[in-house]
């Protein structure tokens, strides 16, 4: 029998699962316990950010941002090494934890981890740019904080079988 | 134990980093570790090198870590050398493809350092 995601998609869109897969991702790999933020990310200088591609019976993406400072932190976390800047580690390094979200979040739900497929992350520096995804089937952006610093998790959805 | 000799193959040079840490607290402390970035550059490698265990990731650009695998059985590089694949795909489906091509061991990222002993060791016969 054909598998469909459709029929799963509150399940697929459970808020929780992203939070789940945050906290497992920065507990296991950074031992760093982070907290949902209800105000919104806010970076005024250079910002970061990675995207996984999700392709399959779901297709979208996941994106982590944060300010430079936030990535320099979690790349020293993950290294054990200490940046003075965005330099191609630490954009490794977030395209990584960007990766892993991706997975983590997929694998909470079977049928999506046995049909959705992952890119290779992509990594994006700059101010001021806005991701735009036209009428998207659903999105989540939750902002966690950790030891000062906050970064932001998007799920898009833009397409469902 | 005497020293292991070991090829961590990943696009990502920061994960190569964390496995090898990884490896390093689960007690392999002495253990000499090639690095490959990619697929192509891990079969390179093991035909100067000879490697007592190979950790390597699936989802890599060009030659991802099941073709990897495929040519290692292919090539007769590294025989009996156990391999353990390391990805963030975790679905059973993925699984059985990684032990068809070879694989003996399978960690799902992320992970935790006990994680890594608990797959490896009884690999190399060190539990």
């Amino acid at each position: 029998m054909a598998v469909s995601l459709r029929e799963s998609l509150q399940l697929v869109s459970d808020p929780k699962n992203l939070d789940a897969s945050v906290e497992e991702v920065f507990t296991m790999m950074l031992g760093i316990a982070c907290e949902r933020d209800s105000e919104p990310l806010v970076t005024k200088a250079e910002s970061v950010t990675a995207v996984v591609g999700f392709g399959g019976l779901l297709s979208g993406a996941c994106l982590f941002k944060s300010g430079s400072s936030t990535a320099i932190k979690i790349a020293a976390a993950m290294t054990g090494m200490e940046f003075a800047e965005v330099d191609d580690t630490v954009k490794d390094g977030i395209g990584e934890i960007c990766n892993m979200l991706a997975g983590a979040w997929k694998s909470k739900v079977p049928d999506l981890a046995a049909n959705c497929g992952l890119s290779i992350p992509a990594v994006i520096t700059g101010r001021e740019y806005h991701l735009h995804v036209q009428a998207p089937e659903f999105k989540l952006v939750h902002v966690f904080r950790f030891d000062g610093a906050s970064f932001e998790v998007t799920i898009i959805c833009d397409g469902l079988q | 134990m005497s020293e292991v000799r070991t090829l961590i193959v990943d696009d990502s040079s920061v994960m190569r980093k964390i496995v090898e840490r990884s490896l390093r607290q689960a007690g392999l402390d002495t253990m000499v570790v090639h690095e490959a970035g990619s697929g192509t550059e891990g079969l390179a490698l093991l035909k100067e090198n000879q490697v007592d265990l190979i950790l390597s990731d699936i989802n890599m650009p060009s030659m991802d870590g099941l073709e990897f695998l495929r040519q290692l059985r292919e090539q007769n590089l590294a025989p009996g050398v156990p391999v353990v694949m390391i990805t963030t795909e975790s679905s059973e489906e993925h699984v059985k493809q990684a032990i068809l091509a070879g694989a003996q061991g399978y960690i799902r990222k992320p992970f935790t350092a006990e994680q890594v002993k608990e797959r490896v060791l009884p690999l190399l016969n060190v539990a």
